[in-house]
């Protein structure tokens, strides 16, 4: 591809690796670029887009109780994104990270619900719940898993349809039977039974919970387990070259197994956090939230790096918990989920920059063409 | 058994699974090009408010489908460059298509100047074929008791099925969802395919999503469309990449729609809960057995190149 330019001509050359100024320069530019894109369009709605921007970075940051708002958001977020990470690792696309966070938040406020009932709580009431929620996670995605495996289903379609069928089950125990999980006090509006105040995540300051700490360690783990055990560079190996994976030796089919179970466990972890940490009960209004899709985009902007999911999944937050706050100032709360979306493409498309270089040449004749 | 009830709903399911079909086949001759675009249901929110938006300013219910037509083709433009162009991953550019059309419509939704949730479209599309035709039995319901969008949507489904696998156009377009490699070979443009077909299912995404706010609901909410986008991207798996399945395949979820208050009637008390989930149900179930059958497989699976980008330099 070339584009001639008087004397000069501008060419499309593949590049292996980026050079930094490029790495920092090209999410940079494109973040830009959406920002600017972003800005039209509230402009040409008839409101004020620097007002917009100041009070959405206000909303986001500004001050402690809108900061840890933010990580309070941001918790489920890094987690569903690390469940995009490793599974994307290996090029098994998992889109269900939506359903399996509601399946864990199912069999945590489930599981903690029962043990309140028998008398159990506090710190092994609450690993229990969190483990229910990693396990219920990890086996809704096996239902995706083994036919990937053992039949070679595809796992986008599989993965994706079993988030409505969580998301029917939580409706069901909810909203359309006298279940465990439902507030039997409460017949007209139906809400889920609270776990007891002693399974509830210990809180630093304002909502900030202990969770946002076992994300970031889940990160510090994954990060660890993909760079230095075995099942990570296997991982790895058999996300670049099945084939290769294949003739070593390498059980393809149980890794497929094993990754999208870790990757459903992360998700699972994030549902039973929420519950644990924010709800208190299984809140289907609560849960319907996407961050399972956000989490995918923000594992990609964080090129599937398990600690670049945390600044990625923060800075998405902030955006989320400025949306109550700009509703109040006229500005459509709306205009943040759309903004989002924007920023999303334009940075994805960005990493076009990553993979290719644009080289100002001069012009070869058609002599020295001929000639080289 | 009501026999009543049962026409009626079996009439209605006609009637909400149109969208379902209308944005359905779109995606259909979308993967066929070998482009996965899973930005149907924000395309659907994203053009349908659009073209609802036309449908309160004007009468012509043909404007406001074409109007919303079109814009849903422009959100598909979008994924289109990066998947086609830009050659990024698709579920990602897919996913941020979703979250971006959602917005839009929210946004346009929301904004004091246009109120469009106070807003109803003007005008209402009538049966095509006169009292007598729809009173007969059976028949009279079920297919001469629909407005012309319905009947528009089987002619679709057969021009889709026509072009797709009996003429030389139809071959080229499968041969680049296939083997994109070997139609460039022969000549196919696949870019400019792949962006056609991708533009062409943000079309049927926003005309779907049009009919569905203009003439189903009559109303523009938040998050209106309560994830038909998805059910017609399930669509596309369910029916093996066949029109005519299709065609059958929407209906059925349409009807699942429907079966709740339809059992209600009737006195048996399934939750709707349960029955909104069942299509994806299904889905799953049609994908294991396919892929547990090779001969099935081999007939009834994705376009091979589905959400492989294409480089020449790389093939």
């Amino acid at each position: 591809m070339s584009l001639p330019l008087g004397a000069f001509e501008l060419t499309v050359e593949r590049q292996q690796i980026p050079s930094r100024l490029v790495r920092m320069a090209a999410p940079t530019a494109s973040v830009a670029f959406g920002l600017l894109v972003g800005a039209v369009i509230i402009w040409a709605s008839g409101q004020d887009p620097i007002l917009a921007y100041t009070e959405m970075a206000k909303k986001g940051f500004g001050g402690r109780l809108a900061l840890t708002g933010t990580l309070v958001l941001a918790t489920p977020l890094i987690l569903t994104g690390l469940a995009a990470v490793v599974a994307f690792r290996m090029k098994i696309w998992n889109i269900g990270a939506e359903g399996q966070l509601i399946l864990g938040a199912v069999a945590s406020s489930g599981l903690g619900l029962w043990l309140g009932d028998n008398g159990i709580g506090g710190p092994v009431g609450i690993v229990l719940m969190l483990g229910a929620g990693a396990l219920a996670g990890a086996l809704w995605a096996a239902l995706a898993a083994l036919p990937r495996a053992y039949l070679n289903t595809d796992e986008v379609i599989s993965t994706l349809m079993l988030n409505f069928v969580a998301l029917g089950i939580m409706n069901y125990l909810i909203f359309s039977s006298f279940s465990h999980w439902r507030d039997p006090g409460r017949a007209t509006f139906p809400v889920g039974r609270f776990v007891d105040d002693s399974m509830f995540l210990h809180r630093f300051t304002g909502r900030l919970h202990i969770g946002l700490f076992i994300a970031l360690a889940a990160a510090g783990a994954l990060w660890w387990a993909l760079r230095s055990t075995r099942w990570g560079f296997e991982v790895r190996v058999t996300g670049d070259s099945p084939r290769a994976a294949l003739y070593s030796g390498m059980r393809v089919d149980r890794k497929i197994l094993s990754v999208l179970m870790v990757s459903g466990a992360f998700a699972g972890l994030g549902g039973g956090i929420e519950v644990g940490g924010v709800l208190g009960n299984l809140d289907p209004r609560a849960l319907s939230l996407g961050v399972g899709f956000a989490g995918i985009v923000v594992a990609a902007l964080a090129r599937l790096s398990p600690i670049g999911v945390i600044p990625v999944a923060i800075l998405v937050a902030s955006f989320t918990n400025a949306k109550p706050g700009l509703q109040v100032l006229g500005i459509p709360s709306e205009i943040v989920t759309l903004l989002e979306g924007i920023l999303f493409l334009c940075i994805v498309g960005g990493e076009w920059f990553l993979r290719n270089a644009l080289r100002l040449h001069r012009r070869v004749g058609p002599v020295e063409a001929a000639a080289s | 058994m009501n026999d009543s009830v049962l026409l009626l709903s079996l009439a209605s399911a006609i009637v909400i699974g149109t969208p379902i079909l209308l944005a359905g086949l779109g995606e259909m001759m979308t993967e066929h090009s070998g482009v996965m675009n899973l930005g149907v249901e924000g395309m659907m929110l994203g053009g349908g408010v659009v073209g609802f938006w036309m449908s309160s300013q004007h009468s012509s219910v043909a404007l406001s489908l074409a109007v919303g037509a079109g814009v849903g083709a422009l959100f598909a433009l979008i994924h289109a460059y990066l998947a086609v162009t830009l050659r990024v991953n698709q579920i990602v550019s897919g996913l941020a298509l979703v979250i971006t059309g959602t917005g839009f419509a929210g946004f346009v939704g929301s904004s004091n100047d246009s109120a469009l949730i106070y807003a109803r479209p003007q005008s209402f599309l009538e049966p095509v074929f006169g009292e007598s035709m729809q009173d007969l039995p059976l028949v009279g319901p079920l297919v001469f008791g629909h407005d012309w969008v319905v009947y528009m949507s089987w002619g679709l489904v057969a021009a889709a099925a026509f072009w797709l696998f009996r003429t030389r156009a139809g071959l080229a377009v499968r041969s680049v969802g296939e083997d994109p490699a070997s139609a460039d070979t022969v000549g196919i443009s696949v870019g400019l395919t792949r962006y056609v077909y991708t533009m062409i299912g943000g079309a049927g995404a926003g005309m779907g999503g049009t009919y569905l706010m203009t003439q189903i609901f009559a109303t523009y909410q938040h998050g209106i469309t309560a994830g038909l986008g998805w059910i017609a991207f399930a669509l596309v798996t369910f029916a093996g990449w066949r029109p005519w399945r299709a065609l059958v395949a929407a209906y059925v979820f349409g009807a699942l729609r429907n079966l709740g208050f339809t059992l209600q009637i009737l006195g048996a008390s399934v939750p709707s809960d349960v029955l909104n989930a069942l299509p994806f149900v299904l889905t799953i179930v049609a994908l294991i057995i396919i892929s547990a059958r090779p001969a099935a497989a081999r007939k009834y699976s994705a376009p091979s190149a589905l959400a492989v980008p294409y480089s020449r330099e790389t093939r």
